[in-house]
Parts: C-alpha cells; structure tokens; sequence
C-alpha cells in the first residue's frame, strides 16, 4: 500500500480531513462558543470569557447529571466487562449452544436502541421493577456486552495455542495458566473494551429515555434542556468532556499501541 | 471406583450448573423481554388501558391506514441514503488510515473515532445550528456563490435529517471498513505488485473485493442505527421530516398505544434483520470466492 502514487494519496488525504471537518464540526460550534458570545451566527472575538465556566461550576442540576452518568457508566462497564469476558471463556473452544448464545447476546446491540429500550420497558413494567438507576444500568449493559465478548473473544482466538499448550508442559496449574498466560494476553482487550463499553454507556440516550426513572444521566438532561435551547455554560460543559476525552485517547494509544506492535512483531 | 464416579457425577452437574448460568442471565435479560414485546404486539388498547386479549388488529391497522406505509418506505430510503453517503466518505478516509505506519494510524483512526464519545444531543444540536438560517452552511454557500441567500433548505425537513444522521453515523462506518482493510495480507498486495499489476489494479482486483465484508457490516450497521433513530429527526425533522421511528416513539409517549408501537417495532424488527443478513450475506460471498 506503500507504493500509492501521489495524487491518490494527495485525495484520500483530501477526503480524510474532510471527514475530520465534517465531525469535528459540530464539536467546535459549543467548544468556541464557551469562550466568546456568539450572536446571529457571528462570533464575536474581541472578547473572550471564561465566564461559561463559571456559571458550569454552579450549575447543580448538570453535575449532579454527570455524577449520575460516570456511575451508570462505572457499573456498566465492570458488569458488562465481567459477563463478557466470563462468557467469552465458557464459550471459547466450545461448540454446544454457542451460536445460540451469541445470537441472543448481539440481539440489543444490532437491534435499534428503540426496540430494546421498549423492551426493556415493557418488561421491567411487566416484572414491576420500579424504573431507576438500576434499570438504567441494566439496559447499558445489556446493550454493551456484545461489544465487550466479541472483543474478549476476538483476542482469545487471535491468541497461539502454543502459549497454553507450553504452560501446561511447564507445570502450571490450570488457574496458573489463566493468571499468568491467559489473563495478561486478554488484559489489553478487556481494558479496550472497558473504554468502549463506558464510551457507549456515557453517551447512550435512547435505551435510556425508555428506562429511566426521575434520575436522569447527562444526556437525557440535555434532552430535556434542548427544548428551551442550551444556556451558555453547557458549552463550556462540552469542551471540558472533549478535552478529557482526548487527553484519555491519547493515554490509551500511549499505553496500549506500543504494546500491540510489539506483539504484532513476534 | 465408587468415590471416582461420585466426582465425576459432581463435576458434570457443577458445569451443567455454569451451562445454565452462562445462558441465564442473556436469555432473562435480551429474549424475555422480547418475547413479551412481540407478545404485547398482539393486544391492544381499550380508553388507557391495555386489553390482553389476542388479536391481529395493530397489524391490520398497520397495513391498510394510508399513514403508515409510506412513511415506512421513505424512512427505509432515507436510511439507505445515509449509509450510501457514509461509506463514500468513510472509505477513503479508512484507506487512506491503513496506508499510515504504526502509531499514526491509530492515533488517526481514534482522531476520527473520538466525536463518537461526546453527547449525541449535543452534536444534533450544534448540527442543527449549523444548518440553520443563519449557521455556519448557509453563509458559506453564499460567501462562495452557490445561494443568492441564506435558504431553509437543510432545517426542518428530511434533508436536515439525512445530512445530520450522516454526520453523526460516519464513525460508525470508518471502524469495519478500517478493520477489513487492515486485514488483507500485505503480502496479497505485494504478489500482485510483483506479478505487475497497477496500484488501481491492485486496488480493484485484490483490496476493494476483500474489503466488501467491511462495507457491508458498514452499511447495514449505519442504515440499523439511522432506522432506529427516533432523536435526530424529533429534533431536526420539523413538521415535514416525519418518520417511522418518531411514529413509533410517539405511542409510548402523546398516542399512548403501546400495543401498536410494539407492532409497529415488529415491523422495524423485521427490516433491521433483513439489513443485517443481506449485508452478512453479499459481504461474505463476496470476500470468500476471491
């Protein structure tokens, strides 16, 4: 793929930075909005504030929102990063019921957000399990496990057998071998799906309108806010999360990629 | 020997008992509620409440009410048109990811994945100021030339809805593409190389048809997302950007006719899993006879 003559390359660039554009767009409106005033479509740059961030710090409705939503998300990831990887090791080399299992498990994540969401709905009603947080984690997680056993499941048979076969002739135990062996192999694809599944759970907003109880996580409140239009300091929400986002990818692609390519190389 | 077959009677039930675990909590949790979702599909709704006596009514009324058909087709066409215009835009932005070496192609890649995490309500809305009357669109179309004036075209109708699903559905697009792409052999690419083929050869005999799984669990995973997004077109579609999955919403909240929202999610069902196998299936067969 090296050997790309250079106008292809000079349009795939081309068309790639567009993309970045398109997406980055939307985020840049709040993010600069949250420093200066912007009034009919016009920003107006002489005078820069940091007042939005002010008024974010008193705003109690949103933090509280946020809380919420770091714990929904905290809960989800650790059960759904616990089944996931549990029923990605039952199911790895074993051939009964597993495409059952697997067709069960990837049902909410390939169906839309709507059906489970009012599935979800309809049964927590039917078993009278009251609408709160705990219906709410339930639905991130379920959504998410999908995401999190492909990802376990992915790295176990990507992973030589060779490893498992040498521990054992070394005279490791079965629990050796998954503490030592197993374990440390899968760590960088369960820590990957950990960032995708709370990824998912802090920005899922339909499955939790349908679920949710009086307490709602961050987006569902800015759902709710929407309808009146945003105030100013919500901007400066904005641009707090994507400065935390980025600075948490690039800790990712710094902890993890090297590693990666290290494998890759042996 | 009886204290041998005592063990052995122990451990099959232990894993007899972590069988039925291991299916217990997904079945209970996905298949359950529904089943019960396609179950209530069959009642209906009598002044509030709901009649839990069997019958094909939410279906009938489904088929023969002129409102509902054709805005379940327009819906399917928009959601086609999104992903069409997904790929087209996430395809060489994936291609040209996997021509980058090591750390600068997932630094890349996260680059264009990283609009994923932030708030979906937040991006529609800063879409939706884009596209207005007076946003960021319109005065560029006019500082160019192309508009004599700002136009109400990419607000409040189904063009608002198609540009603003696509935007935020890309991603989705870039990551199975990316990942089919990364898998060719690179000495496939080589070979060919060798054997003297051309770059755009290369491309079109040996990448594009081994990279089609990828495009097609794309396409069938933006066009899933895009049907069943119920907040984008609330919040974008206005008056006249109506479809099916606002429709749908709409029973569970100001129609309150859950029967006939969970006919009507059989109906979206339905689609969404002929998306999915078509896009398995023209992906896969594909892939394998190169």
């Amino acid at each position: 793929m090296n050997a790309l003559p250079r106008p292809s390359t000079i349009f795939l660039a081309a068309i790639t930075t567009l993309v970045a554009v398109l997406l980055y767009s939307p985020l840049f409106v709040p993010i600069v909005s949250s420093f200066f005033t912007i009034s009919h479509g016009d920003v107006d740059w002489s005078s820069p504030t940091l007042s939005t961030y002010r008024a974010l710090a008193e705003n109690h409705d949103i933090l509280t929102a946020l809380r919420t939503t770091l714990i929904v998300g905290l809960c989800t990831v650790v059960l759904s990063v616990v089944s996931g990887t549990l029923l990605a090791l039952y199911y790895h080399g074993r051939r009964s019921g597993r495409s059952i299992l697997q067709f069960i498990i990837f049902l909410p994540f390939l169906m839309p957000p709507i059906i489970s969401g009012l599935a979800l709905l309809i049964f927590f009603r039917e078993i009278g399990l009251e609408r709160s947080l705990l219906t709410v984690v339930i639905g991130h997680t379920v959504f998410v496990l999908a995401i999190v056993y492909r990802t376990v499941l992915m790295r176990l048979q990507s992973m030589s057998r060779t490893l498992v076969e040498a521990s054992y002739d070394l005279g490791a135990t079965g629990w050796q071998t998954f503490w030592r062996i197993i374990l440390p192999n899968l760590s960088s694809a369960m820590v990957g799906a950990a960032i995708l599944a709370f990824a998912l759970s802090f920005d899922e907003t339909m499955i939790t309108i349908l679920v949710t109880g009086t307490q709602s996580t961050l987006p569902v409140r800015l759902w709710a806010m929407m309808r009146l239009g945003f105030s100013p300091d919500i901007n400066a929400l904005v641009a707090l999360i994507l400065m935390f986002t980025v600075l948490l990818c690039v800790l990712a692609a710094r902890f993890l990629i090297p590693r990666q390519m290290a494998t890759e190389r042996s | 020997m009886s204290a041998v077959v005592t063990t052995q009677l122990a451990e099959r039930r232990s894993s007899l008992l972590v069988t039925v675990l291991a299916f217990a909590a997904p079945v209970i949790f996905v298949l359950v509620p529904l089943a019960i979702f396609l179950v209530y599909s069959f009642f209906s709704v009598d002044q509030g409440t709901i009649v839990y006596a069997p019958t094909l009514g939410n279906y009938v009324r489904f088929f023969t009410d002129p409102i509902f058909l054709p805005v379940f087709w327009n819906t399917i066409v928009l959601c086609v048109s999104v992903a069409v215009i997904c790929i087209l835009l996430a395809y060489p932005a994936a291609y040209f990811l996997t021509t980058l070496r090591g750390r600068w192609r997932y630094a890349l890649l996260m680059l264009l994945l990283v609009p994923l995490l932030m708030s979906y309500v937040i991006k529609i809305y800063a879409i939706r100021s884009i596209l207005g009357l007076n946003g960021f669109l319109n005065k560029a179309l006019v500082a160019i030339g192309i508009l004599q004036q700002p136009s109400t075209l990419f607000v409040f109708n189904m063009n608002a809805i198609l540009l603003t699903l696509s935007l935020l559905l890309i991603p989705f697009a870039i990551l199975p593409i990316f990942l089919s792409l990364e898998r060719i052999p690179q000495t496939l690419l080589r070979a060919s190389d060798d054997l003297g083929a051309s770059g755009l050869q290369t491309f079109l005999r040996i990448t594009l048809p081994l990279s089609l799984p990828g495009v097609a669990s794309a396409a069938s995973f933006v066009f899933v997302l895009a049907i069943g997004d119920f907040l984008t077109p609330q919040m974008v579609g206005g008056t006249s950007g109506f479809t099916f999955g606002r429709i749908l919403y709409s029973q569970f909240g100001t129609a309150y006719n859950w029967p006939f929202g969970a006919a009507l999610s059989v109906a979206l069902a339905i689609v969404v899993i002929c998306a999915i196998l078509i896009g398995e299936r023209f992906g896969r067969s594909r892939g394998t006879s190169v």
